[in-house]
C-alpha cells in the first residue's frame, strides 16, 4: 500500500478521527515482522467457501472466497484457526510458512452447534428447548418448484403438506401437528419473513377468477431461491411468543444476506418439462355407449330421447377422444433464471439477486405464469460491533393467466364420442347446438397480476455490555389486480348473441401492512449459570382495500378489456378492512452448567378482531432441557455421543375469524334495485365470542450415537384446544349457514414424531448421507358436552377424531332389484342420512413423513427424497353410471355394480348417492412418491479461472406409486388439475 | 421476570386495538333510523328475489325448474348439471339446488323478518315509512314461505330473526302455513298504501298483497275470500285491460300489478336471456310439443308468447313472452310476477266453485278474448272449472311454475304427469327436504320417497 496516496485523503477528515487513524497507522507500521500468508480452503469433495480464519486470541480474521482463497496478514508467533460450521476446526502455527492450503472434515457433532433461528431469538442447536424444523437453501435449491410450502413437502416432521392442484399459482395446503381449529379456514400457521407477519389470506374475487386457480395465495410471491432457511415452530416453548397467532404453527422464513470477500457473480438458469402425474383410466366409446345403451334398456326406454345425442345417433357413435389427453395432456415448459451479486467487508455486506420465471401449463391454449423478482439484503456493523443494521427487501410481481374453466373436470365427465372441438376452417365446432363446446370458454380471459414489497430492517444497539435495544420495523405492500373478460363469443351462436352482453369483471385488492418491534435483550453469566432475557412488544396494523368493478356491453368484443368502453358499470364492492394487533412479549432463559436449560416466553395480546371486553388475552409456556450426556456417568461414553431430554407446555391462541365479526352490520349489497344500491345485513350476531386457546405439551429425546454420526430424535405432543371459535353450522332456516361462536369442546391432537439422520459413509471422495422423518397424528374430540343437542350431532362422535366423515355401511346388491343396499342401524325401515350414516371413516393420513439420501462422489453429488402418505380416499364421483358421463373404465364391468340408469330409476340413483357416500366407496390411496430427485456436476475447472461452473438435472414428482385407481393420490379424485412431473436441466455459474 | 410479565399483563392499550366500523358497513340499528337506509335494506331484498331464489328468472328460479319438473319445458343441456334431475324427475336429497333454493328462501325471510323487527325498533322513522316497510317484508315473507310450502311441502314459518328457536323449528303442517301466509298478507293489506311508491309499478301496493292473497285463498280452497281479494285487484283503477297481446309484457303494461326493477339500466328479462335461441336445437331449454299441441289452432298465444324454430325437418318451441334477450339502452320488458289475467282467471274458478257460473264465464272470457278465442262452451261449474284450468295453463305458462301447482292442487298430478314424465314417481309432487337440513335440525323430517 502507497501510504503518501492516503494524505489527501486525510485531510477531508474530522481531526480526532485523523488522529485516531493516525495512531493505528503508526501501530501497523511499528510491526515490520508481518508476514502474509495464503492459501485455500477446500473439504473432501473440493473448494469450500466461506471458512473463518481467524488468528487465535486476536480480532484479526478473514473469510475465504467462493473460490476457496484467502490472504492474511500475520505474524510468525501466531497460530491460524480455521473453521466452518459443520467441519471439525483445525489449528495451524504460522512458523516460517506462508502458504496454508488445508482440507476440512466434517463434522457431524458439529450441527449441534448450529444457531436455530426462533423468531425473536436464535438459539444453538444442542441449547434448544423447543421443536422446531428447518430447511436451509440447500434443499431448496434442487427443487423446481415455485412455492415455498412446496419446498418443505415431506422434510419436516409432524408438517403435513398437499399440493391443492397442478395449475400454475395455485395453493398448497399446510397442517403442523393436526388440525387444530373445527374452522376449516382457522388452520392458517403464521407466517413470518425475516420478522415481519406475511398475512397468506387469499386475495382476490371468486367472481373475476372464476374456476382457476381459485383464488390467489400470496405466498407464491416469495421466491424460493431468495430463502435462505425455513424453520417450522411447532410445541408451545417456540411458539408461545407469537401467543395469539402461535396455534397452528410458525413457519419463519429467512432471505439470503450477502457474504464478506471479493465480489461474486452467481448465474443459474435452468429449463423444465412438465406433465401431469398420474390420469385414471376412462372408458373409450365402445364401453361407454355400451353402458349408456344398457342404462336406457335398463329403464324400458326403447327410443332414445331427442337430446339424447351421445347415443342416439346424432354424433358418430364410431368417433373418440382421449378427452383428458385433449384438454390437461400437455407439457408445461419452465424457464428460470436467477442472477446475483455480493460480496463486501466483514464491517458492510450486501445481496443483490433477480428473478425470472416464466411457465406454460399442460392446458391447450396460449396460457401462462410469469414471475420476476428483485432482493436486496444489506447488513452493517459499526467498529466497535456495538450498532448493527440489517436492511432486507423484496419485490415480487407475477401474472398470471389461467383459462377460467376446470379443464380437468370437463375431461373427465365428457363423453368420449363427444364431437370436435374445431371444424375444418379451425373454427369453434357446436355441432349443431349438440353441445356447449368446452373450449369456447377459453375465449374469456383471466389475468392475475400481483405485486408485493416486503421490506424490512433491524437496527440493534449494545447499551451496555450485556444489553442491546433492538427493533425491527417491517412493511408490505401486495397488490392484486384480475380482470376476467367474458366474450360473447363463449356462447353457443344460437342465442344469437353479439358483444351487447360481453362482460368484465375487475377486481383491485391492495393489503399493506406495517408492524414494528422494539425489544430489550440482556444476557449475564455467573458462575456455572448463564441467562438470558428480552422483553418487546409489538403493533401492528394491516389494511386491506378492495374494489370490484364490473362492466357490461361493450361495442366491440375488442374492447373488451378496456374497463372505460363498457356501456355499464357497477361497483360491486368497494370497502377497507382494518386489523389491529398489540402485545408485549417476554422470554427468560437460565442454563446451568451446560446441562440444564428453562426457557419461559410469554405473551400478552390484543386484537381488533375481538369486541369490547374480549380484546386482550394471555399466552405463555415453560420449556427445559436436560443434557444428559455430559453427566458424569455418560461423559466418556463411546457409543452415546449426545443425549437430550426435553419438554415443554404452555398455552397459544388463534384469532383467525377474520375482521369485523362481532358487529351487527349492514353492508352495502353492491346491487342495484330501482336506482337503490341495497344494504344486506351481513352476519347472525353475536358480540360475545372470545380466544381460543391451545394447549400444547411435548416431550422429545434427542440422542446422538458414534460421533453424531447417528442421531435420532424422538418427540411426543399433545396439543389441546378448548373453547373452540367455530362458524357453528346452522340450518337454513335461521338466514343464515353459520355463527361465530366459542364452542364448548374439546379437540386433541396428539402424535409421535421421529428424525434420523445417518452418516453412512464418510471417506475422502465420497459421502452418503440419510435423512428419515415419519410423523403419526391422532386428532380426537374428547368432550363435547351437549354434542347431542347441538347441530353438531351429525357431524362429530366424542372420541373420534373431528376429520371423520359419517358414511354408509354397504351391504350388497339387493336380489331384487340389484340396488345397492346399506345396514338400516335405526332399524325403521328407511335409509336416512341422520339415521342411518352412523359409520365413521377419517381421511386424514394415518402417518406420513420422507426418506432422503445424499450421494457425493468427487465433483458429483445425487440426492433424492421419497415422500409416503398411509392414507384413504373416495374413489372416483363422477355421477350416476348410466347417465352421458364418462366414468372410470373400471365401471364397464356391469356385473359387479348395481344396474345402470339413464335418469329414469329414483331407487337406483338414489341408492348410488349413498353408496359414493359409504365405506364401499372408500380405497386405499396411499402413495410413495420421488418428490424430489437431484443430481448436480460441478465442472472440474482450474482453480486460477475464477470460475465454477456446476450443471444439475432435478426431478420433482417423477415416480408414484399407489393403489389408488382413480388418479393421483395426492390431489385425489377432485377433479383439479394433478401435480406435474417436472424435469429440469440446468446450470449455475459462480465468477 | 413474573412480575414483568404481570406488569405487562395490565399493560394492554385498549385504544391502539380498537377499530372503527368499516366505512362500507353500518350498524344495524342505525339503518332503521333513517328513511333511506331503511329502503335501501328493503331494496336489497327484491335485488335478492330478482336474483336468486323461486323468483329469479334464470336457470335455478321457479320458471325454469318447475317447467321442466313437469311437462311444460324440456331440457337439453349435459346430464352432469343439478338442473337434470329436475327435468328426469329424479331429484335427491343431497342435490345442490334443493339446497340452495331452501337456503335462498329462508335467507330472504330472514331479511324481511330483520326489517320487520328493525321498524318495529326503530324510534326516528315515521309512521307512514314504518307501515310501508313493514307490510313489505310481510308480504315478501308470506310469498316466498308459498314457494317453500308449495315446493316441499311442511316447512317451518319463520317470523324472527332469532336464531336459537329459528335453528329448531318443526315442520308446519300445510294448511297452518296457509294460515300464517293470509294473515301476514291481511296486515299487509292493511299497512300498504293503494298507489305505489314509485312510477314503475317496482315495490308492492295494496294489490299486490291482495294479489296474492288471491292465490293463497284460491290454494287453500276458501272461495269466496279469493273472489272478493281478486276482485280488489280487479276493481283497483290503476288496472286497466289491455287489448294488444303484444303489449302484455312489456314494462308500461296496464295490466301488470307487480314487476321486477332490473340489475342495470337498459337490461330486460332473464327469461328472455334464459328461453331465447334462434336455431335449433335448443342450446338448453325448449318449450315441449305437449304444451305447444295443446293451444287451439287459432290461439294467439301460440304465435305471440311461443317462437317456433326451424331447420327444414324438426321444429323446436320457445317461450316468446319476452322478446328481449340483452340489454336495450333503455330497457323495454321487466320480469312480471302479478298481472291482471290471473287475478281473473282466479275469480272466475272461485265464482264457478260457488255456483257463480255466469259471472265466472265472464271472466274467463275476458282472457280468452285477449288470445283471440271465442267465448267458452263449458256449461256446469266443472267443466268451467276445468276450462280454467285449460287457460291457466295457457295463460300463465312460464311465470313462476303455475302449472306444477295448479296441477297438484287439483289432484291432477299423479295422473297427467306419468304419461308423459317417465321418471315420475307419485312422490315427486313434493321436493325433498335438503339433507344438509336433516342432518343440523333433528326436528325436521324427510318427505316419502327420499
Amino acid at each position: 500500500m502507497n501510504k503518501f496516496s492516503l494524505f489527501p485523503l486525510w485531510a477531508a477528515l474530522p481531526l480526532p478521527k485523523l488522529f485516531s487513524i493516525f495512531l493505528f497507522f503508526c501501530i501497523t507500521v511499528g510491526y515490520t515482522q508481518t508476514v502474509t500468508v495464503t492459501g485455500s480452503t477446500s473439504d473432501a469433495s473440493g473448494v469450500l467457501a466461506g471458512v473463518t480464519i481467524q488468528v487465535k486470541d486476536k480480532a484479526q480474521g478473514t473469510l475465504s472466497d467462493e473460490l476457496g482463497n484467502y490472504t492474511l496478514s500475520v505474524l510468525p508467533t501466531d497460530t491460524l484457526v480455521f473453521s466452518f460450521v459443520g467441519y471439525k476446526t483445525v489449528e495451524v502455527a504460522v512458523g516460517n510458512q506462508y502458504v496454508f492450503n488445508v482440507v476440512l472434515q466434517e463434522d457431524t457433532t458439529q450441527l449441534r452447534e448450529v444457531i436455530v433461528n426462533a423468531g425473536y431469538y436464535t438459539v444453538k442447536e444442542k441449547e434448544r428447548t423447543s421443536s422446531i424444523s428447518s430447511i436451509s437453501a440447500n434443499d431448496i435449491e434442487k427443487q423446481p418448484v415455485t412455492n415455498l410450502l412446496a419446498t418443505m413437502q415431506g422434510r419436516m416432521a409432524g408438517v403435513d403438506i398437499r399440493q391443492d392442484s397442478g395449475s400454475p399459482g395455485g395453493g398448497f395446503s399446510i397442517k403442523i401437528r393436526g388440525q387444530n381449529s373445527l374452522r376449516a379456514d382457522g388452520n392458517e400457521p403464521l407466517y413470518i419473513i425475516n420478522g415481519v407477519p406475511y398475512s397468506s389470506e387469499t386475495i382476490g374475487a371468486i367472481s373475476t377468477s372464476g374456476f382457476s386457480p381459485s383464488l390467489t395465495s400470496p405466498l407464491n410471491s416469495i421466491n424460493p431461491s431468495d430463502i435462505e432457511s425455513i424453520e417450522v415452530l411447532k410445541d408451545a416453548d417456540a411458539t408461545a411468543i407469537y401467543g395469539s397467532r402461535g396455534a397452528n404453527g410458525v413457519v419463519l422464513i429467512t432471505t439470503k444476506k450477502g457474504k464478506a470477500g471479493a465480489t461474486s457473480f452467481t448465474v443459474n438458469s435452468s429449463t423444465s418439462f412438465g406433465t401431469v402425474t398420474r390420469l385414471p383410466k376412462l372408458m373409450n366409446t365402445q364401453q361407454y355407449l355400451a353402458m349408456r345403451e344398457l342404462a336406457f334398456a335398463n329403464d324400458g326406454v326403447t327410443t332414445y330421447p331427442s337430446y339424447a345425442y351421445d347415443v342416439n345417433g346424432t354424433w358418430d357413435r364410431n368417433r373418440y377422444t382421449n378427452w383428458q389427453k385433449e384438454f390437461i395432456g400437455g407439457t408445461a415448459n419452465i424457464t428460470n433464471v436467477q442472477a446475483s451479486v455480493f460480496g463486501g467487508s466483514s464491517q458492510t455486506k450486501y445481496l443483490l439477486s433477480g428473478t425470472y420465471r416464466n411457465e406454460t401449463t399442460v392446458y391447450p391454449g396460449d396460457f401462462n405464469y410469469k414471475k420476476g423478482a428483485a432482493h436486496f439484503s444489506m447488513d452493517h456493523k459499526s467498529v466497535d460491533e456495538k450498532f448493527t443494521l440489517t436492511f432486507s427487501g423484496t419485490y415480487s410481481s407475477q401474472k398470471n393467466n389461467q383459462p377460467t374453466v376446470n379443464l380437468t373436470a370437463i375431461s373427465r365427465t365428457l363423453s368420449p364420442n363427444a364431437p370436435a372441438i374445431y371444424d375444418e376452417e379451425g373454427n369453434l365446432n357446436w355441432e349443431d347446438s349438440t353441445w356447449d363446446n368446452p373450449l369456447a370458454v377459453l375465449q374469456s380471459k383471466f389475468t392475475s397480476k400481483t405485486k408485493d414489497l416486503v421490506a424490512n430492517t433491524l437496527l440493534s444497539y449494545t447499551i451496555f455490555k450485556n444489553t442491546s435495544l433492538k427493533s425491527s420495523f417491517g412493511y408490505s405492500d401486495l397488490t392484486n389486480n384480475e380482470l376476467n373478460a367474458q366474450p360473447s363469443t363463449i356462447y353457443n351462436p344460437a342465442y344469437g348473441v353479439g358483444s351487447e352482453i360481453s362482460f368484465l369483471s375487475t377486481n383491485l385488492t391492495n393489503r399493506t401492512s406495517w408492524i414494528a418491534e422494539p425489544q430489550l435483550h440482556w444476557h449475564a453469566s455467573t458462575g456455572k449459570g448463564k441467562v438470558e432475557a428480552l422483553v418487546g412488544s409489538t403493533f401492528q396494523q394491516q389494511k386491506t382495500n378492495r374494489l370490484y368493478i364490473n362492466g357490461y356491453g361493450f361495442a366491440s368484443n375488442s374492447l373488451l378489456n378496456d374497463l372505460a368502453s363498457a356501456s355499464l358499470k357497477t361497483v360491486d364492492l368497494s370497502d377497507e378492512t382494518i386489523y389491529k394487533y398489540q402485545a408485549f412479549f417476554a422470554r427468560l432463559n437460565y442454563t446451568y452448567d451446560n446441562r440444564y436449560i428453562v426457557n419461559v416466553t410469554g405473551r400478552r395480546d390484543g386484537s381488533s378482531r375481538f369486541g369490547p371486553g374480549k380484546q386482550f388475552a394471555t399466552f405463555g409456556a415453560v420449556g427445559a432441557a436436560w443434557l444428559f450426556s455430559k453427566e458424569s456417568f455418560l461423559a466418556d461414553n463411546s457409543v452415546l455421543s449426545f443425549g437430550k431430554l426435553r419438554a415443554s407446555y404452555g398455552t397459544t391462541g388463534n384469532d383467525q375469524i377474520g375482521d369485523y365479526q362481532f358487529l351487527d352490520t349492514y353492508a352495502s349489497s353492491g346491487t342495484n334495485y330501482e336506482g337503490t344500491i341495497g344494504l344486506d345485513p351481513t352476519r347472525l350476531f353475536n358480540p360475545a365470542f372470545g380466544w381460543e386457546t391451545s394447549k400444547k405439551f411435548e416431550v422429545a429425546v434427542e440422542t446422538g450415537y458414534f460421533n453424531d454420526r447417528i442421531f435420532l430424535t424422538a418427540a411426543y405432543y399433545r396439543n389441546r384446544s378448548s373453547n373452540q371459535l367455530v362458524g357453528i353450522p346452522l340450518p337454513g332456516t335461521t338466514g343464515f349457514p353459520s355463527l361465530n361462536g366459542n364452542l364448548d369442546a374439546t379437540v386433541q391432537n396428539s402424535g409421535l414424531e421421529l428424525t434420523l439422520r445417518t452418516v453412512n459413509f464418510q471417506r475422502k471422495n465420497f459421502d452418503w448421507t440419510t435423512n428419515f422423518n415419519i410423523s403419526a397424528s391422532r386428532n380426537k374430540l374428547i368432550s363435547y358436552p351437549g354434542l347431542e343437542g347441538s347441530t353438531y350431532a351429525n357431524l362429530y362422535v366424542v372420541g373420534e377424531p373431528t376429520s371423520i366423515i359419517k358414511i354408509y355401511h354397504y351391504t350388497g346388491m339387493s336380489s331384487a332389484t340389484g340396488a345397492y343396499e346399506f345396514e338400516d342401524l335405526n332399524g325403521d325401515g328407511i335409509i336416512t342420512a341422520a339415521g342411518d350414516r352412523k359409520a365413521v371413516a377419517d381421511l386424514n393420513p394415518k402417518f406420513f413423513g420422507g426418506l432422503q439420501n445424499q450421494f457425493k462422489y468427487k465433483n458429483l453429488q445425487l440426492d433424492f427424497l421419497f415422500q409416503f402418505v398411509k392414507q384413504q380416499a373416495f374413489s372416483s364421483i363422477n355421477g350416476v353410471p348410466g347417465l352421458a358421463i364418462n366414468q372410470l373404465a373400471t365401471v364397464s364391468d356391469a356385473e359387479n355394480q348395481q344396474p345402470f340408469t339413464a335418469g329414469g330409476n329414483s331407487a337406483l340413483t338414489t341408492a348410488y348417492s349413498r353408496y359414493v357416500r359409504s365405506d364401499a366407496a372408500i380405497e386405499d390411496a396411499s402413495y410413495v412418491r420421488l418428490k424430489n430427485i437431484s443430481l448436480t456436476y460441478d465442472l472440474p475447472l482450474l482453480r486460477h479461472q475464477k470460475i465454477q461452473c456446476q450443471l444439475y438435472l432435478q426431478g420433482q414428482n417423477l415416480l408414484t406409486f399407489t393403489k389408488y385407481k382413480s388418479g393421483d393420490p395426492e390431489t385425489k379424485f377432485t377433479n383439479v388439475l394433478p401435480p406435474l412431473k417436472v424435469f429440469t436441466v440446468g446450470t449455475k455459474l459462480t465468477f | 421476570m413474573i412480575s414483568v410479565l404481570t406488569l405487562l399483563a395490565f399493560l394492554g392499550c385498549d385504544e391502539f386495538v380498537t377499530v372503527d366500523t368499516p366505512n362500507s358497513q353500518l350498524t344495524g340499528s342505525a339503518v332503521f333510523e333513517d328513511s333511506n337506509t331503511a329502503n335501501a335494506a328493503m331494496a336489497a331484498i327484491y335485488a335478492k328475489l330478482r336474483d336468486d331464489g323461486f323468483l329469479s328468472g334464470s336457470a335455478g328460479g321457479s320458471t325454469a325448474v318447475l317447467g321442466m319438473y313437469v311437462d311444460e319445458l324440456v331440457y337439453y343441456g349435459g346430464t352432469d348439471e343439478n338442473i337434470f334431475p329436475f327435468f328426469s324427475n329424479n331429484l335427491l336429497a343431497t342435490n345442490a339446488l334443493v339446497s340452495q333454493q331452501w337456503n335462498t328462501s329462508y335467507h330472504q325471510i330472514y331479511c324481511a323478518n330483520a326489517v320487520i323487527e328493525g321498524c318495529e325498533n326503530s324510534t326516528a322513522l315515521s309512521n307512514a315509512d314504518k307501515n310501508q316497510f313493514i307490510g313489505e317484508a310481510l308480504f315478501v315473507r308470506a310469498l316466498v314461505h308459498g314457494y317453500l310450502v308449495g315446493v316441499y311441502g311442511d316447512v317451518p314459518y319463520i317470523i324472527s330473526t332469532d336464531y336459537a328457536t329459528n335453528r329448531l323449528e318443526e315442520r308446519m303442517p300445510v294448511a297452518d302455513v296457509f294460515e300464517m301466509m293470509i294473515n301476514d298478507l291481511e296486515r299487509a293489506v292493511t299497512l300498504l298504501p293503494d298507489a305505489y311508491v314509485s312510477p314503475e309499478r317496482v315495490r308492492p301496493n295494496r294489490s299486490t298483497a291482495s294479489a296474492l292473497l288471491a292465490r293463497m285463498y284460491m290454494y287453500a280452497g276458501q272461495w269466496a275470500e279469493a273472489s272478493n281479494a281478486a276482485s280488489a285487484v280487479i276493481n283497483n283503477s290503476l288496472y286497466t285491460w289491455e287489448d294488444d297481446i303484444d303489449a302484455v309484457f312489456l314494462k308500461e303494461s296496464s295490466t301488470t300489478i307487480w314487476q321486477f326493477s332490473p340489475k342495470l339500466e337498459g337490461n330486460n328479462t332473464d327469461e328472455g336471456e334464459l328461453f331465447i335461441f334462434e336455431s335449433g336445437p335448443p342450446p338448453y331449454i325448449g318449450l315441449s310439443s305437449e304444451l305447444f299441441n295443446s293451444f287451439a289452432t287459432n290461439d294467439l298465444r301460440k304465435t305471440h308468447w311461443v317462437a317456433a324454430i326451424s331447420d327444414g325437418t324438426t321444429t323446436w318451441y320457445h317461450a316468446h313472452k319476452y322478446k328481449q334477450q340483452s340489454n336495450t339502452g333503455t330497457s323495454l320488458e321487466y320480469s312480471i310476477i302479478f298481472r291482471l289475467s290471473e287475478q281473473y282467471l282466479i275469480r272466475a274458478e272461485a265464482r264457478a266453485r260457488q255456483g257463480e257460473l255466469s259471472s265466472a264465464k265472464e271472466d274467463l272470457n275476458k282472457v280468452r278474448q285477449l288470445a283471440g278465442l271465442a267465448s267458452t262452451t263449458a256449461v256446469t261449474a266443472d267443466e268451467i272449472v276445468a276450462a280454467v284450468m285449460l287457460e291457466r295453463r295457457h295463460e300463465l305458462f312460464t311465470e313462476y311454475g303455475h302449472r306444477f301447482f295448479d296441477l297438484k292442487r287439483n289432484g291432477f298430478i299423479n295422473t297427467v304427469l306419468p304419461q308423459v314424465k317417465p321418471g315420475w314417481n307419485t312422490t315427486d309432487q313434493f321436493w325433498p327436504l335438503p339433507e344438509n337440513e336433516l342432518l343440523v335440525n333433528p326436528n325436521l323430517t324427510q318427505n316419502p320417497g327420499y
